[in-house]
């Protein structure tokens, strides 16, 4: 089923409808022609930490290798969820495909690091600091995104990483928030009451005597309690029905669904989720990786439903510090290779393709004998997005020492 | 003797000449407890002030003679520090083995559930939360804070990442081994103890920094550890080389290239770790040593083996650009974030004169107007674990052995050893203070002052009364646990906030939470 945007648009919600098209998207088909204002535009990054296979997530059914290489661990062809008679989703990543179908979905292959390494600490390293090789660069790129973007203003929920510490890519100068739970954000005070006292009790103390960056901070932080009264984030019911996954990655979801609905200024949102690093029986259309892609799938399927329209100005990406061996090894498994594939699902993304250039499993065309080769460097991908869809002046401030260039984007934003 | 001399007439002399525009004993006293140590306990201003500040400060320097009674007995809860790195070693190299056999077994077994937190790798991520729960420990409890003090200070500064690999269990023997015995020594020698630790061989990837072309002698398959195939490494790593000279030494306007990064390189090809089985200690390996020419700062190197290396350091400790980094760093810990050309200057000149000796260095830095300047106080702000460990002593508070104090320190932003960032940890401000970080610091001092902080037990009654009247209170609380800083707006607050409060020891908690969790409290 092909059918174009434009079409989508001029159809109309009868056509979709007789598309067999979930309604929902109705709201993203409408407003596909309308660019997203910088000021509600809203990125959020996926790191998917152990090393995806790209290659059991988006499957090269239609290269004959991929099933040489992988006896026990290949999904056989008839679980796949065909993408374009080449690719396909694991078929736990089915509740995708209706996202693919209406083009707010696509995949970016044979993406990775310009970086040989296949430690994960480096690795995951490079791609938050965003200088694969450089070690000494103390921050991450989101946050030098933030710093060089004055476009916005920098409200306490501009960045935001869900976990109990602020990570790597979002480390630096430009303030942002480390949040495990919404819920408990701000004082810890059981008693409404009492904890509305003590709130204001430090906002004066702070008001009167505090100065610098001192002041400034703690307004924020006051200020974001505010917000999230009047969001009350405990009441939270997701719209449309939206299901998410049990478990930190779907709160997570949630959560940041939640805070972008409430308007609160949140451009950049960042969580994690682990358990990709299967060395040994990673299963095939089920096991292992078929589980974790199961809550990936259901958790970004579900975040889609619930923001309903809203998806029009948010771009989620995933992302992984490098991929895995073409060939299975002798535990039913995979082991550290290098490139591997990412997802960008939202309203901005020219969906429903497999893009960057596939480099084939040929041995010849693989990364040092073994690995399948990086086409695409990240930063031209991370630089796309930031660039296209929240529109950062300076791409060479955020990727220092390199520079992101509109040629070698893979096209994931529409223009 | 005539130091001794010089000391005394230091002691006497100093404050009063230094600070003579505005800084009063006691002052100068909570000045030096704030930066050269974790903050004052109840009391310990008046005892520091009555002392002399100076002669505090030399006690200090000579910590070897300040007895550390309590602190011994707690390292006794410490089995982290019952292990050498040999055994430590030999523990990695057995849950390695054992993790090999689970991972065959599973594979036998067709088992495709992921292997979950336990397991034999439980017991070395355990001692990587002692590892971090002891230097909390120590930082509150010392008697030799300055020591203290610089360990953080160097640890940060040759800054490895507990969570890598190997250093799990590399890491404590840094700290206890390379790191300790050198924080108040000579540069030069904590320059090579670091470069020759395991610990920082594999954090920067040196050991496996080979001359391209060579081999190992003897099976491949001697080089394959950890049940994954891991390659045999094929030429030079410049990671090392590159973090010596940009944040251990020279600097990043240092002056040097590229090509003298690659030369370095060049040099330490060789420098590398035993195996887990026989100690993992610090191994220099003949056959992966590039002996040739190389030219690095402008000076040759050939045909030294490792003496090589050893030469590049003390080369490397004597340059200008490393006294100059390296003092002005120091000065941004003692000083101010962006500290005054005077005490850097003054600092470099005493490393020049001392050769490098840590002490002078830091005397310089004491006694440099710019430390006493009125500017300088309370100019800092405080880091997660100077704030966390500033209010146990403040409260007098005492931490126990398990792991939940330096998960606070966490939560507010610095888990410790787990910068992965070979720069460790900014001496500025702009990291620590945000949002969500102040907001985690008043939740902090709130519960400590409820007796709810995890990990410290606390007893007001030993610090201040519970009163029912509340401008005694404040003022007791100003006193004992701000050191006399509370600004009037601050104490007007807190009382009005007392207003309704009927309960004397609420009221006390309430004071004191809202005292530590104030903005006088951040500062240093």
């Amino acid at each position: 089923m092909t059918v174009s945007r434009r079409a989508f648009v001029k159809s109309g919600g009868l056509a979709l409808f007789s598309l067999g098209l979930d309604p929902l998207f109705l709201g993203r088909a409408a407003y596909a022609l309308r660019r997203p204002t910088p000021s509600s535009a809203a990125l959020v990054c996926l790191f998917q930490r152990g090393a995806v296979d790209g290659l059991n997530m988006i499957v090269p059914h239609g290269d004959p290798l991929y099933y040489r290489e992988r006896p026990r661990i290949a999904i056989p062809a008839k679980d796949l969820v065909d993408l374009d008679g080449h690719f396909g989703l694991h078929p736990s990543l089915a509740p995708l495909k209706s996202l693919w179908d209406n083009k707010s979905l696509a995949a970016i292959h044979a993406v990775g690091s310009p970086d040989s390494t296949r430690s994960h600490f480096d690795a995951q390293d490079y791609m938050e600091s965003g200088t694969p090789g450089l070690k000494s660069t103390s921050d991450g790129w989101l946050n030098r995104y933030c710093r060089h973007d004055q476009e916005h203003a920098d409200t306490a929920f501009r960045a935001v990483a869900f976990g109990p510490q602020l990570p790597r890519i979002l480390a630096g100068t430009s303030p942002a928030l480390a949040i495990d739970d919404l819920q408990a954000f701000g004082l810890r005070v059981p008693q409404e009451g009492a904890r509305d006292k003590l709130t204001r009790a430090f906002e004066e103390l702070y008001d009167g005597a505090a100065t610098g960056l001192l002041a400034s901070s703690s307004q924020e932080g006051f200020a974001a309690i505010q917000v999230l009264k009047r969001v009350n984030p405990a009441q939270y019911q997701p719209a449309n029905g939206a299901a998410y996954p049990p478990g930190r990655f779907g709160r997570s979801m949630l959560q940041i669904a939640q805070l972008i609905k409430a308007g609160v200024g949140l451009e950049i949102a960042f969580a994690d989720l682990g358990g990709w690093d299967t060395h040994i029986n990673q299963g095939s259309s089920e096991g292992q990786l078929a589980a974790r892609l199961r809550e990936l799938g259901v958790g970004l399927a579900a975040f889609a439903q619930d923001l309903g329209e809203g998806m029009r100005n948010v771009v989620v990406l995933t992302m992984s510090e490098f991929g895995r061996t073409i060939a299975e090894n002798g535990n039913s498994g995979t082991d550290h290779g290098h490139a591997t594939a990412m997802l960008a699902l939202g309203g901005p993304v020219n969906g429903g393709k497999v893009l960057g250039r596939w480099p084939g499993l040929d041995p010849a065309s693989r990364f040092e004998g073994r690995d399948v080769a990086v086409t695409t460097d990240f930063r031209d991908l991370f630089g796309e997005i930031l660039a296209r869809h929240l529109g950062a002046p300076d791409l060479g401030a955020v990727f220092p020492g390199f520079s992101p260039s509109p040629q070698r984007f893979p096209g994931a934003i529409r223009v | 003797m005539r130091l001794r001399v010089l000391t005394v007439w230091l002691a006497l002399a100093l404050p009063a000449a230094l600070g003579a525009q505005a800084l009063t004993p006691r002052d100068s006293a909570l000045h030096a407890l704030n930066r050269l140590a974790y903050g004052p306990r109840p009391g310990e201003v008046d005892s520091v002030a009555r002392v002399g500040v100076m002669r505090w400060i030399e006690q200090q320097m000579a910590f070897e003679r300040l007895p550390d009674v309590l602190l011994a007995e707690r390292e006794r809860d410490f089995k982290l520090l019952d292990y050498d790195r040999e055994e430590l070693a030999q523990r990695y190299g057995e849950a390695l083995r054992q993790r090999r056999e689970m991972q065959r077994e599973m594979a036998r077994s067709g088992d495709t559930t992921r292997p979950r937190g336990g397991g034999p790798m439980r017991e070395l991520r355990e001692l990587g939360g002692e590892l971090q729960q002891l230097a909390v420990v120590r930082a509150v409890l010392s008697e030799r804070q300055l020591r203290e003090v610089m360990v953080d200070f160097w640890a940060n500064h040759f800054n490895v990442f507990v969570g890598k690999g190997a250093d799990r269990f590399l890491t404590p023997s840094y700290i206890e081994e390379t790191i300790r015995p050198n924080a108040l020594g000579r540069f030069e020698d904590l320059l090579i103890a670091t470069a020759k630790s395991p610990a920082m061989l594999f954090y920067l990837d040196n050991a496996q920094s080979v001359a391209p072309g060579s081999s190992p002698p003897g099976p491949l398959s001697a080089l394959r550890r950890g049940g994954t195939q891991r390659r045999v490494p094929t030429g030079i790593n410049e990671n090392y080389a590159r973090e010596l000279l940009e944040l251990h030494t020279l600097g990043v306007d240092g002056g040097y290239t590229q090509q003298d990064i690659i030369a370095v390189a060049r040099i330490f090809t060789g420098w590398s770790i035993d195996r887990p089985q026989r100690g993992a200690g610090f191994a220099f390996h003949e056959w992966a040593h590039d002996r040739g020419e190389k030219q690095a700062l402008g000076v040759r190197f050939q045909g030294g083996g490792m003496e090589e290396g050893v030469r590049l350091l003390k080369l490397l400790a004597s340059q200008h650009a490393t006294m100059h980094h390296v003092s002005r760093k120091l000065c941004a810990r003692f000083v101010s974030d962006d500290p005054p050309d005077g005490c850097v200057d003054a600092a470099v000149d005493a490393w020049h004169r001392s050769s490098g000796d840590i002490r002078a260095v830091l005397r310089a830095i004491f006694t440099s107007p710019d430390f006493w300047a009125p500017q300088a106080l309370r100019a800092k702000v405080k880091t997660p674990l100077e704030f966390v460990v500033s209010a146990v002593r403040a409260a007098g508070a005492a931490p126990d052995s398990t792991l939940r104090l330096a998960q606070v320190v966490s939560r507010l932003g610095q888990p410790l050893y787990l910068q992965p960032a070979p720069t460790g940890y900014p001496e500025t401000q702009a990291q620590w203070v945000n949002s969500g970080a102040l907001l985690g610091r008043m939740n902090a001092a709130v519960a400590l002052a409820a007796g709810r902080l995890p990990g410290a037990s606390v007893d007001l009654d030993d610090v201040v009364a519970a009163t029912a009247d509340h401008a005694l209170l404040v003022d007791a609380v100003n006193a004992r646990l701000l050191s006399g800083t509370m600004s009037a707006h601050t104490r007007a607050v807190i009382l009005a906030q007392l207003a309704d409060v009927n309960d004397p020891v609420q009221a006390r908690t309430l004071a004191v939470g809202l005292a530590l969790g104030g903005p006088e409290f951040q500062r240093q």
